[in-house]
């Protein structure tokens, strides 16, 4: 099913949650909402599960408006960030309770719900844990089983928030994994909320990028990773260098680089800010590039399969951070003290 | 042992004391009252606990004090949930008066009882003038059991209500559940066992309550004569032994009702709902 929000505006008091949000969802489609906390996203979720209500604007599944339906009649799977199991219910219970509520006439028999339920505990791997108590299981174990039990109803829309912010590191990565698997079998439009941009940008087919009560971008991860659409996105997709300077007649010198700034042919002497991320920051031992600026390593760090340098422009202005692999630092040799030359592979300059 | 590994030192001091405190306190008292009823034979034991006025007695002590409670459990819950899920002016008050019952001395609850509840009273007039008598009928001693017992459900279930996650009756929705079936499924096992403690510690302590009731049920004996009420007055007639005979067994009714108690939050934390 597809969703399309349309003019969603939403206040709680003073505070203005969502500015005028408008957004696709395509059928079968994983979307990330990616944004720092109090960005609205979990309240933009809340608002097409119909677990809230905007002042304006109308979410609409398969093109139908669903203004006037509850919660209940949206068949949405919502996925909470804390699981919200029932803790009276075993895990069995729980997964069946989705089921156990319909109506009379809509209800399965027995039978039919404990086979429903076996083979959707078989699909989280917890067929062993069926008896088990919410109380009993670990975090990970938790948000499989809350997510079986949004399963269960067959929705046609899967809304998950923050579904794996409360576990730790190494259980988070295994079932953000498991979910993009998941959702490769089941292919029901997803959409879920993170505040982390590896999650986001490792899971999803396409993230939003929301800031403030706005959307700041929309695109596939390599899209947003690779051509930021604003300085927000920037700065919040990864490191990224800044450099203050001014653009004037499509030309920018920013810190001590001068590169072309084309978009902005007519800025007349305006202060700007160039954005270089880390790994597009070369390094050189000589310098032979006539772009190449002089720096002076401060620190090296090694960070696993990659190193970090931290650099210091000779001309002064803002330390610089660059990335290598540990071959190429290998190359390079340098360390802290040493003058090398550094050019900047890929900047985006914003006004 | 606790007390060699523990980082905490004076364990064996402080559960001596604890050990002798209770016993001194609980355990000689109680101990006593048995041997009181050894002076009497078996027979005349249960001649005294099986007495008309003493059966009488009991099945209002019991009955007024199960109703009580179980209004308590219903309008209990009621005040618990407003006071959890509601947020209006005047909610500390509110939340405040609930506790009055506990420190109000009985007999001052009684009076005031009574004297609202009389033929003349506020409520005793209209209620006068539809037949119904309250003050000085078994009526009276459910409405004094019912103020003084009062504040046990409320206390119990607060803290469990206010531990319930909002998102649990979400998923609910979400999930398809109408407003009924998320209650009924959903809220009240969770809450149950609370509300369950709560109607048996309001059972307990009406069982036992003398101050408030002596005023307003006119101790009429077969009619509006509580079980305390008639240890009393074997008391003042010196008949130690038969008192006791009669306390002996309100004694085994409130053990039995602390176990049920202990029981049921036993289950509760078994089925991983007071985590």
């Amino acid at each position: 099913m597809s969703i399309e929000v349309r003019n969603i505006t939403k206040r709680f008091g003073d505070f203005a949650a969502l500015r005028d949000i408008n957004l696709q969802f395509s059928t079968g489609e994983l979307v990330a909402l990616l944004g720092p906390s109090g960005c609205g996203k979990t309240t933009l979720l809340r608002i097409i599960a119909g677990l809230e209500f905007p002042e304006t604007g109308d979410v609409l599944f398969d093109g139908k408006s669903a203004a006037e339906r509850t919660v209940r009649q949206r068949r949405v799977g919502f996925v909470f960030q804390h699981y919200a199991l029932f803790r009276h219910m075993s895990v069995f219970e729980n997964v069946a309770f989705g089921l156990r509520v319909r109506p009379r006439k809509f209800r399965p028999s027995n039978a039919e719900i404990r086979d429903k339920v076996n083979t959707l505990l078989k699909l989280i791997q917890m067929e062993h844990l069926a008896r088990h108590y919410p109380a009993q299981l670990s975090g990970g174990q938790r948000q499989r089983v809350a997510l079986a039990r949004a399963l269960a109803v067959e929705p046609s829309v899967l809304l998950l928030d923050e579904p794996f912010g409360a576990l730790d590191a190494k259980v988070r990565l295994e079932l953000r994994r498991w979910l993009r698997r998941l959702h490769d079998e089941l292919h029901v439009t997803s959409v879920f909320v993170t505040h982390d941009q590896e999650e986001a940008l490792e899971v999803a087919d396409r993230v939003v990028l929301m800031n403030a009560g706005r959307v700041e971008q929309v695109g596939t991860p390599e899209e947003v990773y690779d051509n930021p659409a604003t300085p927000f996105v920037y700065t919040f997709l990864g490191h990224v260098n800044i450099f203050r300077g001014r653009v004037h007649r499509g030309h920018a010198q920013v810190g001590a680089v001068e590169i072309d700034a084309p978009e902005y042919t007519d800025a007349d002497n305006a202060p700007a800010v160039g954005y270089v991320r880390p790994h597009d920051v070369e390094v050189f031992r000589e310098a032979g590039d006539p772009l190449a600026i002089p720096a002076r390593v401060v620190r090296v760090q090694m960070l696993g399969p990659l190193v970090r340098l931290e650099l210091a422009t000779l001309s002064g202005g803002d330390p610089l951070e660059a990335q290598l692999t540990r071959k190429g630092f290998q190359e390079l040799n340098a360390r802290p003290g040493e003058t090398v030359y550094v050019k900047m592979a890929n900047m985006r300059v914003f006004i | 042992m606790a007390s060699r590994r523990s980082i905490i030192p004076g364990f064996n001091i402080t559960m001596g004391l604890t050990l002798s405190y209770l016993a001194a306190m609980v355990l000689l008292p109680l101990a006593a009252l048995f041997v009181k009823t050894t002076t009497s034979t078996w027979q005349e034991f249960l001649q005294t606990v099986t007495s008309a006025r003493v059966v009488a007695s009991y099945r209002l002590s019991f009955l007024a004090a199960f109703a009580a409670a179980s209004i308590n459990a219903v309008f209990g819950f009621l005040v618990a949930w407003v006071l959890v899920r509601y947020n209006f002016p005047g909610k500390r008050i509110i939340d405040g008066l609930v506790d009055l019952p506990f420190a109000l001395p009985t007999a001052v609850a009684g009076i005031s009882l009574t004297a609202v509840y009389a033929p003349s009273g506020l409520f005793g007039k209209p209620l006068a003038a539809l037949g119904i008598k309250s003050a000085f009928s078994p009526l009276g001693v459910v409405i004094a059991l019912t103020f003084i017992s009062l504040p046990f459900v409320v206390r119990t279930v607060q803290p469990i209500l206010q531990n319930l996650e909002i998102e649990n009756e979400e998923a609910a929705a979400s999930l398809g559940a109408g407003r009924m079936q998320t209650f009924l499924r959903v809220l009240l096992p969770t809450v149950l066992p609370a509300v369950l403690t709560g109607f048996a510690l309001s059972f307990a302590r009406a069982l036992g309550e003398y101050g408030s009731v002596v005023f307003i049920s006119g101790n009429m004996p077969m009619k509006t004569e509580i079980t305390p009420l008639l240890i009393m007055t074997k008391l003042e007639q010196f008949d130690y032994p038969g008192a006791a005979a009669v306390a002996v067994v309100m004694l085994a009714a409130s053990f039995l009702i602390l176990l049920a108690t202990n029981l049921l939050q036993w289950w509760g934390k078994r089925r991983g709902i007071w985590v």
